[in-house]
């Protein structure tokens, strides 16, 4: 056997598995995309087999583009990605730094913000809409409760019972409207992704050059200026990789989604994907289609990063 | 050394005590998620009942009577430690022939591989549900398993790349010349040397299988139907359940989290595909 061939044999379970794990399905989708095709018709039946004789062109992407919630779609899924994006970012910076310096129980407090990471996405929606963010019976409601209360109680004291009998009474915010529940979602993945932030930045603020910092000291390098000119540009290369690799992961979002916000009105792609395969195929297939550019813009970017430290 | 500033006052105090509050602020929901699970349905809904209340096992008692539990569960472990072994048992090989026999195609081929990770899942949802529907595999643990491979694979070969790549050749080179054949060269030298990367790449691959949602939701329904599509169809209570509810979402991630802690520092090689050092 020559020197190549074993190799070539023990990577080839793992190479063609996947090549028929992207191709087949993609090519289908690509296929549908361009012909008509619905599940459920009764005045054209023949639209309900996948067939080249209902070829339809562009006319999918043509009818996805025109659509209103498509566009809304797209403008949603970048708004809940670019707000966690945001926040993960900030968050992440400040808190990898906060807690990158040793002190008394240090392993306890990464064990601790790190765990949110690994909660199942079903139940980190299911926990924050209705234990935590629930208007009436969650923590938001009877927090809310709690200081209109308060207030109310106030407003029998003496001498500043006045300034208390001002204060409105206040509504706890729902968080099953529109927009509300695409903040509920960004809050909770916000939540769940702000920890992997840090976990990326520690691990790169661990390999920062120390010398250089006392260095920066000795020469009267204020705290502000130590973070702006060394520890920001060390950190550039994390913050990219952070932010493609949450980019490509939020941008098929989907459990959070479909628990918060069933049928009111906040949708993302998969989402949109989702109701339009509940008929038309077709359509599913072309929004679909726009998915995959969207990410692939994302993708390459983050591959050339990925590329360049692979061989080193 | 001297040189650096000695801590202000406020940073010997302040720093470990912010840092503690936002560690706590974090572990609050799942702390409050626990809570609530040892309250009974009404009580978890009652202001007073806050923090001081009458701690109660029923809800994890009745964890199969109210939601079939270990039904759920047992999927869950099946499809995710069958999906973990078969991506190890086609990874392994893959990234030792990368590893130790590179080819001008390898970069290419490891390339592409994390590019079929950025396929977002929902463009091929209608021709996944349309083939596995035709061939009879819907709702069956085979096509979970099958599926939860795949979408694992690509992370499992390039954690195991980079474990493989830190060996020395020349421990492969000198195995070589004794005269040990692959599978020998394989089970004598790579595998106990590259054991603690193996058993942390199987430990992340698990978390993933067991937290997907997405296919996990939408190509089953009864038969194979795992912890997250449980959670997903338990999604609105509407108040009514919050202690049963809470009982079976904290045994569904639990486990997960206690395997996690574990798993931290491979977490980040796992996910930035070594990017990050």
């Amino acid at each position: 056997m020559s020197t190549r061939t074993l190799p070539r044999l023990l990577q080839s379970p793992a190479v063609l598995l996947l090549l028929v794990w992207m191709l087949v399905p993609l090519g289908m989708t690509l296929y549908f995309s361009f012909i008509r095709y619905v599940l459920n018709s009764l005045r054209r039946p023949e639209w309900t087999k996948p067939s080249l004789s209902n070829w339809r062109g562009f006319g999918n992407y043509e009818f996805v583009m025109n659509s209103k919630d498509f566009w809304f779609a797209i403008q949603n899924s970048l708004f809940i990605v670019c707000s966690i994006l945001f926040a993960t970012v900030i968050l992440g910076i400040l808190i990898a730094i906060l807690i990158n310096k040793a002190f008394p129980g240090q392993g306890i407090v990464r064990v601790l913000l790190i765990s949110p990471f690994f909660v199942m996405p079903a139940v980190n929606a299911v926990l924050w809409i209705n234990m935590i963010l629930d208007p009436v019976l969650g923590l938001n409601g009877l927090a809310v409760a709690g200081i209109n209360d308060l207030i109310a109680n106030l407003q029998n004291a003496p001498l500043v019972g006045g300034f208390f009998s001002l204060w409105p009474e206040f509504e706890p915010i729902s968080f099953r409207a529109t927009q509300t529940s695409a903040y509920a979602v960004i809050m909770m993945v916000t939540w769940q992704w702000t920890p992997f932030a840090v976990l990326i930045f520690m691990t790169s603020l661990q390999s920062e050059d120390q010398q250089q910092k006392e260095a920066a000291v000795l020469d009267g390098a204020g705290v502000w200026s130590q973070f702006r000119f060394l520890t920001l540009p060390h950190l550039g290369r994390p913050i990219a990789i952070v932010v493609m690799i949450q980019a490509i992961f939020h941008l098929s979002l989907y459990a959070e989604i479909e628990i918060v916000s069933r049928g009111n009105g906040n949708k993302n792609l998969p989402y949109l994907i989702g109701e339009f395969a509940n008929n038309n195929i077709g359509a599913a297939s072309a929004t679909g289609i726009f998915a995959v550019i969207l990410a692939n813009i994302v993708a390459i970017f983050l591959l050339r990063m990925v590329g360049k430290t692979l061989m080193e | 050394m001297a040189i650096v500033a000695p801590p202000s006052k406020y940073g010997k105090v302040g720093r470990p005590v912010l840092a503690w509050a936002v560690g706590l602020l974090f572990f609050f929901p799942i702390f409050w998620m626990i809570l609530t699970s040892f309250k009974t349905d009404a009580d978890a809904v009652k202001p007073e009942f806050l923090f001081v209340f009458k701690p109660t096992l029923e809800n994890y008692l009745n964890m199969t009577e109210n939601y079939d539990y270990w039904r759920f569960a047992k999927n869950s472990v099946i499809t995710a430690v069958a999906a973990t072994l078969f991506t190890l048992f086609i990874g392994i090989p893959c990234a030792y022939a990368m590893a130790f026999n590179p080819s001008r195609a390898t970069k290419d081929v490891l390339m592409w591989m994390l590019s079929t990770k950025m396929l977002p899942a929902a463009a091929v949802l209608y021709p996944m549900t349309f083939l596995t529907k035709s061939l009879g595999l819907f709702d069956t643990h085979f096509l979970v398993i099958l599926v939860l491979s795949l979408i694992n694979l690509p992370i499992v070969v390039w954690m195991l790349f980079t474990y493989f790549k830190e060996i020395p050749k020349d421990i492969i080179e000198a195995g070589q010349m004794d005269g040990v054949n692959t599978w020998g060269e394989f089970k004598e030298i790579l595998v106990p040397l590259a054991w603690g990367g193996i058993v942390s790449t199987a430990l992340l691959c698990f978390i993933f299988c067991w937290n997907e949602a997405y296919w996990t939701v939408r190509l089953t329904t009864t038969d194979a139907a795992t912890l997250s599509k449980l959670i997903e169809g338990n999604r609105a209570p509407e108040g009514l359940f919050f202690g049963r509810l809470s009982a079976v979402s904290a045994a569904a991630v639990g486990p997960i989290i206690i395997l996690g802690w574990f798993c931290q520092k491979q977490l980040v090689q796992g996910l930035t595909f070594g990017a990050v050092k």
